[in-house]
């Protein structure tokens, strides 16, 4: 009886909420649904709003006059919306603000020639003199003393498991792994590195994102992740060790070698992919960043998805 | 009674089970991406086809096999979103024209400096006519990028309308890119801007 009782409440739950949330995604103004939903109720939701696009479709095959159909519907949104909506609810990426446009174009191209024209040059010499393996060590060394960034941020985010496991690849890294130069916590055990940072767990204690900002250098950020950066500097070993041992310009080397290293693993694809066939650069890196960064801090628990969505 | 109760539900579970497995499991549209990348792997491993002076003929063979498993009418009109409909159907045309152009001149060159990458099927959701193939490149490095497909049923082909490398959907990156524009500057300068890229 008591069973019976608590399905029947379960089933009308999940009617009103397939319904709250089928009325939410065909008004355009809601991308965001409601942060409250359960994750369990999702699928029939998706599965509703798809069956609705499929049968306009079908609708509007037999009538080749979209536009003149889609006026006389009453309910909802048009065909194609629908259809773009289709995976957008959670694709979608966020108006991104950015007030300081003029500002951050300027730096933007100061970034790209200094990528171009310094950068470039430097990791190129420097991939003609290192073997490729050498420069993987030295960024696995790199990425073991910066442990404590992404152990206290998973903390931070709730995540024991993520850093029991950056525990473990730690200890073992830095004994088996010859300090760190090698990374058989990897390649032996499967424990994979637990990319947490300071953004994210901003993100996750409820900061918005903030306005769109490019650091010279640094490049894309927005007010929330460089928030980020300065509490993970300040969870980095390497600027305390830069702050007791090392005089200004031996850190800035120190910094500065860890970040070309980086790019020479790379070979700069990641920037040249994205900033090369666009229309728009500075655009196609603004929302590059954007996306990049809305999937690293949804893919940490119970992350409140109206946040960037409202402000 | 109640054990009736519990061996017709078992009944029905296995029952509908049996119905929606094959529905699951069939895999098609990642069957069909695995088959097209393994097509293209094909070619970027061919001997015959390597080296420097053979970029032009490779990167040709490669557009013809992996070409048709995407759908570039859908993705011009996904990336040009609310201002599609405005469009005269001369417009669409060029339009889609010059997008699949830029696909290609984007994407194709990416393949010169194929090393020895993998990808793998990390999982496939499939739901009516809509599906996305989450994939993963291992590099030779190691180093590990998530692509995602998504796919749609046009009337018993399964093709790609956007592809999403570490959660930076093509489609939505491209849609930023117009839609920044068109907000300052009409179609035609759009077109123009395209237009002076490519040349």
């Amino acid at each position: 009886m008591r069973s019976s009782v608590l399905l029947m409440f379960v089933f009308v739950f999940t009617i009103c909420v397939c319904k709250a949330s089928v009325r939410a995604e065909s008004s355009p103004a809601s991308e965001g649904q409601p942060a409250e939903t359960p994750q369990e109720e999702k699928t029939p939701v998706i599965n509703k709003a798809n069956e609705e696009g499929e049968l306009k479709h079908t609708v509007s095959a037999q009538q080749p006059d979209n536009t003149r159909k889609e006026d006389t519907t009453p309910a909802n949104t048009t065909q194609e919306d629908e259809e773009l909506q289709h995976d957008d609810v959670e694709s979608e990426p966020p108006l991104v603000k950015d007030p300081l446009q003029p500002y951050n174009r300027a730096i933007f191209t100061f970034n790209d020639k200094a990528y171009h024209y310094f950068i470039k040059p430097i990791y190129t010499g420097y991939n003609s003199m290192v073997p490729e393996k050498a420069r993987v060590s030295v960024r696995n060394f790199f990425t073991n003393i910066k442990m404590p960034v992404r152990f206290f941020n998973c903390l931070f985010q709730g995540k024991l498991k993520g850093a029991g496991t950056e525990l473990e690849r730690f200890v073992i890294n830095s004994t088996v792994g010859v300090a760190g130069f090698f990374d058989p916590a990897k390649s032996k055990f499967h424990l994979e590195k637990q990319e947490r940072d300071f953004g994210q767990t901003l993100a996750k204690h409820k900061m918005n994102s903030g306005i769109y900002i490019v650091w010279p250098f640094i490049g894309p950020s927005n007010v929330r992740d460089t928030a980020g950066l300065v509490g993970d500097a300040a969870l980095n070993p390497l600027t305390w060790i830069s702050y007791f041992f090392l005089t200004p310009l031996e850190s800035f080397g120190n910094y500065s070698y860890d970040t070309v290293n980086d790019i020479s693993i790379d070979k700069g694809q990641t920037y040249e992919s994205i900033t090369e066939p666009a229309i728009d650069p500075y655009i196609a890196f603004q929302d590059a960043y954007t996306q990049n960064r809305m999937k690293k801090i949804k893919e940490s628990p119970d992350y409140d998805k109206t946040l960037d969505l409202s402000n | 009674m109640n054990y009736r109760k519990i061996t017709s539900a078992l009944g029905i579970g296995i029952l509908s089970l049996a119905v929606i497995s094959p529905l699951l499991w069939a895999g098609e549209p990642g069957k069909l991406l695995m088959e097209t990348i393994d097509k293209g792997f094909a070619i970027l491993k061919d001997p015959s086809l390597k080296g420097e002076e053979k970029t032009l003929e490779r990167r040709q063979m490669l557009w013809k096999e992996i070409s048709p498993i995407f759908n570039f009418d859908e993705m011009s009109k996904r990336a040009l979103g609310q201002h599609w409909k405005s469009r005269t159907p001369e417009e669409k045309k060029e339009f889609v024209e010059l997008f699949t152009n830029i696909m290609k001149d984007a994407y194709i060159g990416k393949t010169d400096t194929y090393s020895g990458e993998k990808v793998v099927i990390v999982s496939e959701k499939q739901d009516k006519n809509y599906a996305t193939v989450q994939t993963k490149i291992i590099t030779n490095k190691g180093t590990e990028v998530s692509v995602d497909y998504n796919m749609l049923n046009n009337p018993g082909k399964w093709i790609i309308y956007d592809v999403i490398i570490e959660g930076v959907s093509l489609v939505n990156n491209y849609r930023s890119q117009f839609n920044n524009i068109l907000i300052k500057s009409s179609y035609k300068e759009l077109i123009q801007k395209i237009k002076a890229k490519q040349s």
